[in-house]
């Protein structure tokens, strides 16, 4: 394509920007309907328990409660949270209310009233007796003999252990200099959306049911809640407008949309459930937390000659998105660095009576990356490399395998790892531990990370779009791509106006109900530029050759010597007439309904990126500040660099956030979580974010996608971990094989290193 | 119980009859319909609920409808002028929507507000009072780099 684009690549606010700083953008909760009632979901204290009896009396007696219901009054349709169908297949393992806990904060009854305030007071009079069980929390503890079965699978396994090998691991050890074998733990942060989840339902005189709800994957929750309230289809009506974040954790289905719409169906009025932010933190999910035992053996001369490694996930009370996980954190151990084609990869995901893990930003590959990427720096060390050389001559590059079993088509991470090092000027100021000295003491690290546009082919990508043509020249764009505030639908939108020859204004997205926009499989995996993005832009090419079409038939000359640009049709660059004339209608009658739709199903395009953190660490406090951070992403093309530079900003704070702060803690007698508010979870705030240099690569455009684009989403959160351990590495020599890096475990192994130092 | 208050909201007069167990926050938005507030936690941690009790920025949450008897709430609502010409943004409002400080938005009302309370007493902030000033509100997408961008450029147009 030689032309130059007009409304690509160059910053764009946000299309629904002025909604959300106006304060008009409407989220779940702030959807209301007259007669409206409230409903709240009575939970579990207990990790592991059956449930005896439920005794509603005295709250069905409290004035303004209109309902209550209990596990026996529901469907009992076991089905999935996670509702994607993923290449580590499914496991239905929930209930709509459980007559048996696994964690604390298993939703065992409901209430509607019609305030907030009764239905929460009813929930104290609901009388629960329980016969508690025997609890784990831990992956050691669930995988002993004799341990309590969770959902009865043996040793607690969520699905059969994943294989994943190539060549011969046990040849390429032989081969090897050098060998180091380490275990890499990470820990259980939570999403923390500034949204808490909401629902509000209604059923119609017809038996529709409509659901306001915050969700990435509207079409999954309406498929779902289909299945398990034995309602077709077409009487289920999913409603998304604006959304709070997500993160992942969105893309599953949580208890209060089941039980939202059984009491409304109930009471038949519309029931409102808004999720208190401690039930966000308990009751929805965390990330995995994982233990990855790597192997991996080295040449002298820095060659990397195999790699083993066993992945385990604590998927917590139910798999949701365990399985999923475990396959893509083991099958990505494959890549970022070469290691001559020899592995051996097992993956296990193991119930506990956890809070549930489940889909978050960087989904399994967080952690994998992680174990990787500061195993590299141990390696770098042991052969005597500059970790950065020692990066550049593993880094995976054209023709290498890629977790989708497609070679890679570009040298995109060397790209990015050369180009950050000029940026932070690698060789002039890197310098080894052993030299650093004093009080407060300065760190440089790496870390890397590659990321797949959607999940083909675990997943079977598929996106639709139509575009109608409005009489006036304007156009509508239906997508049922949802945007959990990632500025996805003004990319479409570009993408629309791009194709089009149209102007972004002239461009109104239509989404978020499922009666309206077509199918969607939903905003994860970093997928909606690239697969949605396609559709889009294949709907469009088809639009504009129907207006060029219609164009050379009024004009009397060929449609192949006709373009558009800036709305109107030229020919060599001379205006002919406005696309809003020729669709306009002539005589009085109407113009002919003009209408493209187009659905893709993706393929695979990997973008990349390089962090390079900078620390400084008091030794006498074990404060860790992150003070820059250069983040520099090969993602073919930037659609909107504006959009891309938030991505990529906002990841690096949840990813600084998780290497040195987040931890969800579980009480170890009780699983209950201790710390499920914002003041003692403690997210990073303003005052402390670092300076974020940001390095947009175009080197590497996909030949399949819109313009070359490829995802962003999850990519900052992957190399951002890393990155800062291994600077903390660099600063103070001690090696962290564990997140969150604490003051607390910092100063204890920094006085361990200072004993053995003076021994 | 119930008690009837008078509440002077974004310059026009309410009176609303409450329970007196009921927060400013849930008033604002269940009785009065503006939603544009936010509630993050409810609990006085995230400032997703931030607005001006008699200019003063305070979490919604955390105040008793009862106890802003007689006040002046400003919120986000309020912000823009809507005049003859159609709608005319806040600089604040503005800057926030050109340098795309606005992701999923749930936090850009309270952020507004409170950024708003910081101009008001210092109208042209260091990026560290900046950051200061936001330290109570919460964003979970942005990273604030084009938070703190926008309130600056929004005070600096504001001095101008
Ligand atoms: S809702 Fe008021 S501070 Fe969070
Ligand atoms: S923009 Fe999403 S929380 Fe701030």
């Amino acid at each position: 394509m030689s032309r130059g684009f007009s409304t690509i690549g160059v910053g764009h606010p946000r299309i629904d920007a002025i909604e959300k700083v106006t304060g008009k953008a409407r989220y779940a909760a702030d959807f209301s309907l007259p007669g409206m009632l409230y409903g709240k979901i009575k939970r579990s204290p207990h990790a592991h328990a059956r449930v005896l009896s439920i005794d509603a009396e005295k709250a069905l007696a409290l004035e303004g409660v209109k309902a209550v219901l209990t596990p026996w009054d529901v469907p009992r349709v076991l089905h999935t949270g996670a509702p994607a169908p993923r290449l580590g297949s499914l496991r239905a393992d929930q209930l709509v209310l459980t007559d048996v806990a696994r964690f604390v904060g298993d939703g065992v009854a409901a209430v509607a009233a019609t305030t907030e305030e009764i239905a929460e007071a009813a929930l104290d009079l609901i009388e629960v007796q329980y016969e508690i069980l025997p609890a784990v929390f831990t992956v050691e503890e669930a995988r002993r003999p004799g341990a309590p079965l969770i959902h009865g699978t043996e040793g607690n396994l969520v699905m059969p252990p994943i294989i994943v090998q190539a060549g011969d691991v046990e040849a390429g050890f032989a081969e090897a200099d050098l060998v180091l074998e380490a275990t890499y733990h990470t820990g259980r942060p939570s999403h923390c959306y500034m949204e808490p989840n909401a629902c509000l339902c209604y059923f119609d005189e017809s038996g529709t049911l409509t659901i306001w709800a915050s969700t990435q994957c509207a079409f999954m929750v309406r498929g779902i809640l289909s299945e398990v309230l034995g309602l077709p289809l077409h009487k289920v009506r999913v409603v998304v407008k604006h959304m709070g974040g997500g993160f992942g954790a969105k893309q599953d289905l949580y208890q209060h949309e089941f039980v939202c719409a059984l009491l409304a169906r109930r009471t038949g009025r519309p029931v409102k459930m808004v999720y208190s932010r401690k039930e966000v933190f308990m009751a929805t999910k965390t990330r995995h937390p994982v233990s990855i035992t790597l192997k991996q053996g080295v040449k002298r001369d820095g060659t990397i000659t195999a790699r083993q490694a066993l992945y385990v996930s604590n998927t917590g009370g139910y798999a949701s998105h365990g399985p999923g996980i475990t396959a893509v954190g083991t099958i990505d151990m494959t890549s970022l660095y070469r290691c001559n084609e020899n592995w051996r990869l097992e993956g296990r995901s193991v119930y506990t009576n956890a809070p549930i893990a489940g889909a978050f930003r960087g989904y399994g590959a967080v952690q994998s990356f992680f174990a990787l990427d500061v195993q590299m720096d141990e390696l770098a060390e042991m052969v005597g490399m500059n970790p950065l050389d020692f990066r550049l001559k593993n880094a995976v590059g054209e023709g290498d395998p890629s977790p989708s079993g497609h070679r890679l088509r570009a040298d995109a991470l060397a790209a990015c790892l050369r180009r950050g090092a000029e940026e932070v000027r690698w060789h002039e100021r890197w310098q080894p531990p052993e030299v650093k000295t004093g009080r407060v003491r300065w760190g440089l690290g790496i870390g890397t990370e590659m990321h797949s546009s959607g999940a083909y082919p675990d997943i079977k990508e598929q996106s639709n779009a139509i575009l109608k043509m409005n009489e006036d020249g304007t156009v509508q764009l239906l997508t049922g791509a949802a945007d959990l505030g990632t500025g996805a639908h003004t990319v479409l939108a570009q993408i629309a106006a791009e194709e089009l020859g149209m102007p972004l204004a002239n461009i109104r997205v239509v989404s978020g109900d499922t009666d309206m926009v077509p199918f969607d499989i939903g905003a994860y995996a970093s997928r909606t530029t690239y697969v949605a993005g396609s559709a889009v832009q294949r709907a469009a090419a088809e639009l504009r050759q129907r207006l060029l079409a219609l164009a050379g038939e009024k004009l009397g000359c060929e449609a192949t010597t006709l373009e558009i640009r800036d709305g109107e049709i030229r020919r060599q660059g001379q205006v002919l007439l406005s696309v809003a004339e020729l669709v306009r209608g002539e005589g009085g009658r109407p113009a002919v309904a003009l209408m493209a739709q187009a659905t893709y199903e993706a393929k695979v395009a990997y973008s990349f990126a390089a962090h390079f953190a900078e620390v400084e660490v008091d030794t006498e406090t074990g404060m860790v500040r992150v003070t820059k951070v250069v983040a520099v992403h090969e993602i073919g093309k930037a659609i909107n660099p504006l959009g891309v530079e938030g991505q990529i900003e906002g990841g690096i704070q949840q990813g600084i956030g998780h290497s040195l702060t987040e931890d969800l803690v579980l009480d170890p007698e009780t699983g209950a979580p201790l710390n499920a508010g914002f003041v003692d979870y403690k997210m990073p705030l303003a005052p402390d974010m670092p300076e974020i240099r940001v390095i947009i690569l175009e080197e590497a455009p996909d030949p399949d996608s819109p313009f070359g684009a490829k995802g962003v989403g999850e990519d900052p959160i992957m190399a951002i971990g890393p990155a800062i351990a291994n600077a903390v590495y660099n600063a103070t020599g001690v090696r962290f094989r564990e997140l969150p890096i604490t003051p607390d475990k910092l100063l204890a192994r920094l006085r361990e290193q200072g004993e053995t130092d003076t021994a | 119980m119930k008690r009837l208050i008078r509440l002077y909201v974004n310059g026009e007069p309410h009176e609303v009859l409450v329970p007196v167990y009921r927060t400013l926050l849930d008033v604002l938005r269940e009785e009065l319909g503006l939603t544009g507030t936010k509630k993050g936690c409810d609990v006085g941690d995230c400032g997703a609920c931030t607005i001006l009790l008699n200019g003063e920025p305070v979490n919604a949450c955390l105040v008793l409808a009862v106890e802003a008897d007689g006040t002046q709430v400003d919120t986000i609502e309020g912000l823009a002028q809507v005049g003859e010409e159609g709608v005319r943004l806040h600089p604040l409002q503005e800057s926030f929507l050109r340098l795309g400080a606005a992701q999923c938005g749930f936090c850009t009302p309270g952020m507004i507000m409170a950024a708003r309370a910081l101009l008001a007493e210092n109208p042209s902030p260091s990026e560290e009072a900046v950051r200061f000033a936001i330290a109570g509100n919460i964003c979970r997408c942005t990273g604030y780099t084009k938070i703190v961008q926008a309130i600056l450029y929004a005070a600096n147009r504001e001095v101008m």
